[in-house]
């Protein structure tokens, strides 16, 4: 199918800069097609900044988060050059810090190869132990080796969550923005982000590649989330992940022993556990109508996706056909290039009353043809795919259905399914569904509940 | 006297391609061959002696052959690798049709004698006159039909250049490469014998691509789809360079044959271990890429409740593909206990 790419815009994690660069994730809004593609050496740039100079909160804020703020770096073991830099903070004496996941990563999936370092406001620096991690809500929970440097610097404390920020309350975000130095960023509470899957607050405020894993504070110094991620087709968009996370894992993980092995068994864990709920959600939503006159088509309700519709010009002499394109914000970052935990729903209409059976027929199956399941590459095997002529309610379907297997991660997989409608001579619709990071039997699931939404729009007979 | 039904024997000279270059009649025995101006027949090479032989027959009229003062002697008999008679040997001609080499130059020498084969019959081109024509039009039908297929409603005429000029061009100019290399091979620019060639086969191509996806997809049978799509355009184009090569090289049979087969053996092996090793599957598409026309579907359509069921192999074929590459890849910092 030709997928309008044009609607993909950019979000960019922000811990990782050099090697890494910035990451590319999919979202889409109306501004797509003025955005671009933006190269990602342009979304590393530094994003001006509307925003007035601190104000004196804003110093009083800084003066007091100082000496728990952090610089984390990841060095590769044999040598001091850094892969990847971010942002921490201090939340107990004994010197427990909270980071993003990203901005450790590296570390986490290969102990062997690289070490992990912290860097004061003051110049300090010592060695630090990764003792938890939340990859789903992309925190890290760490150590210092020796502690003595991190004590009696107080720590940064969680803002109760029965105690709601209004919208518009200022927030301070620290961290060290692209390793030029340590700075806040003042900007605004805008509530949640609409129809995220993951809880994410919305920050109108900028967010720079190495702020990732610094906190965001209300205007007593308390942690309202730690930066995560920023829009990188709009400007001041950015997200946090709520406090209540990072204290859940503190709560969890702060007596725990350092990793020192490969974390892949426990991120395949709670992406196991992830999915397991997104799929039970998803498919206990009812599709929507998609409106089309002869067929019933699988559309996602929208509470936790978002759907960009498009279609031919009519003055088209050709191919008419009005297109769907469902995604999920919500990503979960894993390894580099590597995100997995969503759900994307496609499907294109195709009338062809212009250009006659064979015509049609031929370009129908041009589209069917060209679709793409991805290669073998370092994280994935090549796709397996299975193929029947399926019939959800009497309606005549050719359902590809592929999955790939997760190389590292046990038991995860990714599905695509390829659908089209076999029974129009001149009218046809294809859709595909792709899911990451699921369990065998959620794919297994999710594949039949998918093929059950296609069908007639009235009994088969009133419709012909 | 010297009138050709007088004539004792004929020597043929043969030239590379085995075809006589020049013929010797002979009215009187012995024959003596050499580079020297005072033999019957003057063979003008580095490698043959002065007085290189004679033929002559003995008193019971059987035909010999003495070896001459040469280095390089005599080889006797048409075999690939015959027996070299040294300078002096002497040896009676295995009439008729009897093959020799003097240094470069080989000679056949014919007798009265000599039982004559059968004629054979005079193969005409496969494909010829008005049955090439038909060909020609189908194959271009046949294209113009695709080309509409192509087009949207209403396409302006210059989007037909491509078949209107672009086809018959190519086919021209292959054609005609073609020729030059049997001008130089054959002595004759057999341009239609090319085409005779070359345009059943485009036809036997375009017809594959239209009928037999179609017919796969139609039955349901991923299986036929992978497989017409592995092997038949291979074939096809194999059988259209065997037929160019052979009008080249009519005597080079075997080798063209055996260089074909070993080069499509050898491909598609090369292809199928590539596709096994990146893909761990035999065939390049991961999915049958042809949907059926609406009227040739043949089939009754599954219940949706079997596709879980027709998933559940691929659990296992992944866990395999898994394993493999974490033997192919061990240990790198990385793996998972």
């Amino acid at each position: 199918m030709h997928w309008l790419h044009a609607a993909s815009l950019r979000l960019g994690l922000l811990g990782l800069l050099g090697l890494l660069g910035l990451l590319g994730l999919l979202a889409a809004t109306p501004w797509a097609a003025a955005a671009g593609e933006a190269p990602a050496a342009q979304a590393a740039a530094p994003q001006p900044t509307a925003d007035a100079p601190p104000s004196s909160a804003g110093q009083r804020i800084y003066a007091e988060a100082r000496p728990r703020l952090l610089q984390v770096r990841t060095l590769l073991k044999t040598q001091d050059s850094q892969s990847s830099v971010g942002s921490g903070f201090l939340v107990t004496t004994e010197g427990h810090l909270i980071t993003n996941y990203h901005v450790v990563s590296s570390y986490a999936l290969q102990p062997s190869r690289h070490r992990l370092v912290y860097a004061t406001v003051d110049g300090q620096q010592g060695a630090l132990q990764l003792l938890a991690i939340d990859v789903v809500h992309d925190l890290a929970l760490l150590k210092p080796v020796d502690a003595a440097p991190l004590h009696d610097r107080g720590v940064v404390a969680f803002r109760p969550a029965d105690e709601a920020l209004p919208r518009g309350a200022r927030i301070f975000s620290l961290g060290n923005p692209l390793d030029v130095g340590f700075a806040v960023t003042e900007g605004g509470y805008n509530g949640l982000a609409e129809r995220h899957y993951l809880t994410a607050l919305f920050f109108g405020g900028s967010l720079n590649p190495g702020m990732s894993g610094g906190p965001a504070l209300d205007d007593a110094g308390r942690l309202v989330g730690v930066n995560v991620a920023a829009r990188r087709d709009g400007e001041q968009v950015s997200f946090l992940v709520p406090a209540a996370a990072a204290q859940a894992l503190l709560a969890r993980g702060r007596n725990a022993t350092p990793i020192t092995q490969p974390v892949h068994a426990e991120v395949a864990r709670q992406l196991l556990d992830y999915q397991a709920g997104l799929v039970d959600r998803f498919i206990a939503q009812p599709w929507r109508a998609a409106g089309h006159p002869r067929y019933r088509i699988p559309v996602p309700q929208e509470t936790f996706m978002r759907c960009w519709g498009s279609g031919t010009p009519p003055a088209e002499r050709g191919l008419l056909f009005e297109r769907s394109d469902c995604t999920m914000d919500s990503m979960v970052f894993v390894d580099g290039p590597l995100l997995t935990g969503f759900i994307s729903v496609r499907h294109e209409a195709y009338d062809g009353s212009r250009l006659g059976l064979l015509r049609f027929q031929q370009r129908y199956a041009g589209s069917f043809r060209n679709e793409d399941f991805g290669q073998d590459n370092r994280f994935r095997t090549a796709p397996r795919c299975v193929e029947r002529t399926v019939g959800p309610g009497g309606l005549p379907l050719r359902a590809v259905v592929c999955l790939s297997a997760y190389k590292k991660l046990p038991g995860l997989y990714d599905l695509s399914v390829l659908t089209a409608t076999l029974d129009g001579s001149q009218t046809g619709v294809q859709g595909r569904l792709d899911a990451r990071g699921l369990s065998f039997e959620n794919a297994q699931r999710l594949a039949q509940h998918y093929l059950d939404g296609f069908g007639w729009t009235a009994p088969k007979t009133a419709s012909r | 006297m010297d009138r050709p039904e007088n004539r004792l024997a004929l020597i043929e000279l043969l030239g590379r391609d085995g075809r006589p270059r020049r013929m010797v009649d002979v009215f009187c025995w012995p024959v003596t061959l050499g580079r020297g101006l005072d033999n019957s027949i003057v063979l003008d090479d580095p490698h043959v002696a002065a007085h290189h032989a004679t033929l002559a027959p003995d008193a019971q009229g059987a035909l010999w052959l003495q070896v001459g003062d040469s280095i390089n002697g005599v080889a006797l008999g048409a075999a690939k690798h015959p027996p070299v008679l040294p300078a002096g040997a002497r040896a009676q001609l295995p009439a008729p049709g009897a093959v020799m080499q003097l240094g470069g130059q080989r000679l056949r020498l014919r007798l009265p004698t000599e039982a004559l084969a059968d004629e054979q019959l005079f193969t005409h081109p496969p494909v010829a006159g008005k049955a090439l024509a038909a060909v020609a039009l189908a194959w271009l039908l046949l294209e113009a039909f695709d080309r509409w297929v192509n087009l949207d409603p209403g396409a302006d005429f210059t989007q037909w250049l491509p078949w209107a000029l672009g086809l018959p061009l190519g086919v021209a100019l292959w054609c005609g490469a073609w020729a030059l290399g049997s001008k130089l091979f054959r002595h004759g620019f057999d341009f239609i014998g090319h085409a005779a060639i070359v345009l059943p086969g485009l036809l036997a191509l375009s017809a594959y691509e239209w009928l037999l996806p179609a017919l796969a997809a139609g039955l349901g049978w991923p299986g036929l789809w992978h497989a017409g799509k592995l092997l038949l355009p291979p074939l096809l184009v194999a059988a259209i360079l065997r037929g160019h090569l052979l009008q080249l090289l009519p005597q080079r049979g075997r080798a063209i044959n055996g260089g074909l087969a070993l080069l499509l053996v050898a491909g598609l092996g090369v292809g199928v271990a590539v596709n096994l090793r990146q893909q761990g599957r035999v065939f390049a598409d991961p999915y049958m890429r042809t949907l059926p026309l609406p009227m040739l579907r043949l089939g009754t359509p599954v219940p949706t409740a079997a596709i879980g069921a027709a998933m559940a192999p691929l659990q296992g074929q992944l866990a395999e593909r898994v394993r493999q590459d974490a033997a192919d890849h061990p240990d790198d910092g990385s793996t998972p206990p």
